[in-house]
């Protein structure tokens, strides 16, 4: 907190705001009090970038990303070794779930602006991999599935599953990573399926819900010799990979975040944490040096699971987007 | 009572889904818990199919033995007055209509030999030609609706001539599909010639996509995406109308009132308009006098006859009646009865009254709006207008001397079925058509010559 708010160090969009807070933000100590924080992340959609480098990082390289853009205009954010950190983490989780350490990836999601690209490569890269990747804009999908443009989307979807099963086809593939849908669209090619049951080790799913049904038949009739496990994420949260299943979950997949950084509560319209058991909405902080996010409500609703040990992390299960009662419709194109 | 559970056939075994979802009974209580079908696992019941079978039919008597088992026997640990109790309790029929469709079924069951041997022309060619009748494709998917039962006996008439069949219920009826495949199952048919698939919208329209063949019940929003495409016969609203051009006498007006509230107004061929060149307000006044009477009855009396309905729908339904009354139409059965239009029945189901509206104009787009209780409008018809009125019709009923006008609404494109007199639109023989010549949309003639024509 010091960092963020200290002239020398915090970045010039929290020095800006220190004075309308109304309090002093190095008195802030517990997780709670960081809800005292005004949600900030609509005003990554507009704020120039190198406002959000924390001054004390001065002449250290940062990239910029953007959120998904599900509900309008994207959110930025700068990274410049943060999720590097937090990625062999979860290079660690992803080898507990059968992920093989080294290996060739195909990405069939997106890149560009979107971290997942970025992050994924990052995951072949640590473990001395060829990334291989095809072109995906989610934003132009989700643009025609508004416009109900449902046969153009379904001709998108095949344009992606060509290039990938050209790439299958040639390339030593040994971890597959894409959306549910892209894995539907996949999963209606035999000879693609027999391929990656060939070929793969491991499929990651991310960037879109799966329901419950959909992973069993996915590991069961699809993939069966394949580790299949999911990735629950987003740029500004970072991500939160699927924790090793256990005899009495009631859920298939249980994500788990970075806890180093990240704290993500599940809440009821009026900000309380729910239950264990119960539906609630995404309540994310993230304090890392490079950037700091409190009290950010997020587009997902999830189920919260109590931790495996104690004082562990809550986990999240069947992530869905959320809704509130008069919401525009949130489009969950192919992405 | 826990909820019966509900799962999808598979390869002829239930396959328990993780996915549910709860069906509450028009009562508002938990009746049934359904397991659906995600996109993926249709993808295996689409994969089933299609390497199952040669795409010979099914041997004819298993659907004869499994009409009696339907209607009679425990299928799969369910008793048919369990079955039947759901259903009433799902749809909101009466105990009446749900025995009247069970009859249906086991009739079109049974007659499935006799209305293909109708539906198909015999062409007397001479020896050493032919033609036989074949499916136009592998796998039919059928989507239905859940306004009443009898609609299942059409995809057992493509199981029939030998496709394979996906059937997805309607959220609130997935027992008579889940039942009547289980029958046939029970009956013989091979495991692999059908699945049962409940399923949302999206994963519905991936199965129409599939399919070779297909058919789509529903409301117009559900069915328009798929309206001009040769390959899916379109169910729709019924828009049943009738002309009436001569007087209204008693037995004139009991056939019109008992055409609109047969089976509580839910199906398709109930009246939902009447056109008529005698006085407007007399006619609507006579059916408004007829229907008034219809009492507001819970689905298990035995003298009910209306649709009972969930709270929730009930009352969108009634708002959608008091914004038509405050909108022009003339209200002919609220004059007669000053109670409310929705009504709660004792077991927390909900009727909506019979309601008889009345314009000036012919051409009142409000025309032809159907809803799932006796619901008609009464408009002025003059003979100049001809059939353009009574277009778009699943069932026209002619009550006129004029002979012109029925060969001009027999030629007309829009109007599926015709019906004179007091013929009761629903009336059926074997082969005639109900909207088109299903069997033929079903199969196609295929030209055999030589020695093997026989």
């Amino acid at each position: 907190m010091a960092w963020h708010f200290d002239p020398t160090t915090g970045s010039p969009f929290w020095l800006r705001k220190r004075d309308e807070l109304g309090f002093d933000p190095n008195e802030i100590d517990t997780v709670a009090d960081l809800t005292g924080f005004p949600d900030v992340s609509d005003e990554l959609r507009s704020v120039p970038v190198q406002d959000l480098v924390p001054r004390g990082m001065a002449g250290t390289v940062f990239r910029v990303y953007e959120s998904g853009g599900t509900t309008g205009s994207p959110k930025r954010i700068v990274d410049a070794r943060y999720r590097r950190a937090m990625l062999a983490w979860a290079r660690d989780r992803l080898l507990d779930l059968g992920v093989p350490a080294n290996g060739n990836w195909l990405h069939i999601a997106p890149t560009g602006p979107h971290v997942a690209g970025t992050d994924v490569a990052t995951h072949a890269a640590m473990g001395g991999g060829f990334f291989h990747t095809v072109d995906f804009d989610p934003r132009w999908v989700k643009r025609l599935v508004a416009a109900g443009k449902r046969d153009v989307v379904g001709q998108y979807v095949q344009h992606l599953v060509d290039q990938a099963e050209t790439v299958m086809a040639t390339q030593d593939i040994d971890v597959l990573n894409a959306t549910p849908a892209l894995l539907e669209a996949i999963c209606a090619r035999p000879r693609l399926v027999e391929t990656v049951n060939a070929k793969v080790t491991a499929i990651l799913w991310a960037g879109m819900s799966a329901s419950a049904e959909t992973l069993r038949v996915l590991d069961e009739y699809f993939f069966p010799e394949v580790a299949i496990a999911g990735v629950y994420g987003n740029s500004l949260m970072g991500v939160a990979p699927q924790r090793p299943r256990l005899a009495d979950d009631a859920h298939r997949c249980v994500f788990e975040p970075f806890p180093e950084t990240t704290r993500i509560d599940l809440v009821d319209e009026d900000g309380k944490i729910v239950d264990y058991g119960e539906r609630g909405r995404v309540r994310l902080h993230l304090i890392s040096p490079e950037m700091f996010l409190p009290n950010v409500m997020e587009r997902d609703s999830a189920v919260r699971v109590a931790p495996t040990t104690a004082g562990g992390v809550d986990g999240l299960a069947d992530v869905q987007p959320y809704q509130a009662p008069g919401d525009a419709e949130i489009i969950e194109g192919v992405y | 009572m826990a909820p019966q559970a509900i799962n999808p056939i598979l390869g002829g075994r239930e396959t328990v889904s993780s996915d549910r979802v709860l069906l509450t009974s028009v009562r508002g209580q938990p009746l049934a818990d359904v397991g659906l079908v995600p996109r993926l696992l249709a993808q295996v019941a689409v994969d089933g199919l299609r390497r199952g079978g040669d795409g010979s039919p099914p041997d004819p008597a298993i659907f004869e033995t499994a009409a009696q088992l339907f209607a009679h026997e425990t299928v799969a640990g369910e008793t048919y007055d369990a079955y039947a109790h759901n259903v009433m309790l799902s749809t909101g029929l009466t105990a009446s209509s749900v025995s009247q469709a069970t009859a249906d079924i086991v009739t079109q069951l049974s007659e499935l030999r006799a209305v293909t041997m109708a539906e198909l022309p015999s062409a007397g060619f001479t020896s050493g030609f032919g033609t036989r009748w074949v499916p136009r494709g592998e796998v039919f998917t059928c989507l239905l609706a859940s306004n009443h039962p009898a609609p299942n006996a059409s995809w057992v008439q493509a199981l029939f001539h030998g496709y394979r069949v996906l059937v997805r219920p309607g959220g609130r009826d997935p027992f008579t599909p889940h039942r009547l495949l289980g029958a046939l199952l029970a009956a013989g048919l091979p495991p692999d010639s059908a699945a049962f698939v409940p399923c949302g919208h999206a994963v519905g329209e991936y199965l129409v996509d599939v399919a070779d063949r297909a058919l789509v019940y529903g409301g117009e929003q559900a069915v328009a995406r798929w309206r001009g495409q040769e390959s899916v016969a379109v169910r729709g609203p019924g828009r049943a109308k009738a002309l009436l051009d001569v007087d209204p006498t008693d037995e004139v007006l009991d056939h019109l009132a008992f055409t609109a509230s047969f089976d509580g107004g839910a199906r398709c061929t109930n009246l939902s308009a009447v056109f008529t060149s005698r006085p407007v307000a007399e006619v609507a006044d006579g059916l408004a006098e007829r229907l008034t009477k219809i009492p507001a009855l819970p689905a298990t009396d035995p003298e009910a006859v209306l649709l009972t309905l969930d709270r929730t729908r009930a009352d969108l339904l009634g708002g959608q009646l008091s914004r038509m009354r405050g909108d022009g139409l003339h209200d002919h059965s609220g004059q007669l009865d000053d109670r409310d239009t929705v009504v709660e029945v004792g077991d927390g189901s909900c009727v909506v009254r019979p309601s008889i509206l009345s314009t000036d104009r012919a051409d009142d787009s409000r025309l032809g709006t159907e809803l799932p209780f006796p619901f008609v409008i009464v408009a002025p018809w003059h003979h100049d207008d001809g059939v353009v009125p009574l277009r778009d019709s699943l069932v026209l009923n002619l009550i006129t001397d004029r002979r012109d006008l029925v060969d001009r609404a027999v030629r007309e494109p829009s109007i599926r079925k015709v019906a004179g007199g007091l013929a009761v639109p629903w009336a059926t023989a074997p082969g005639i058509p109900h909207d088109g010549n299903f069997t033929q949309f079903l199969l196609e003639p295929k030209g055999i010559i030589g020695d093997i024509a026989g």
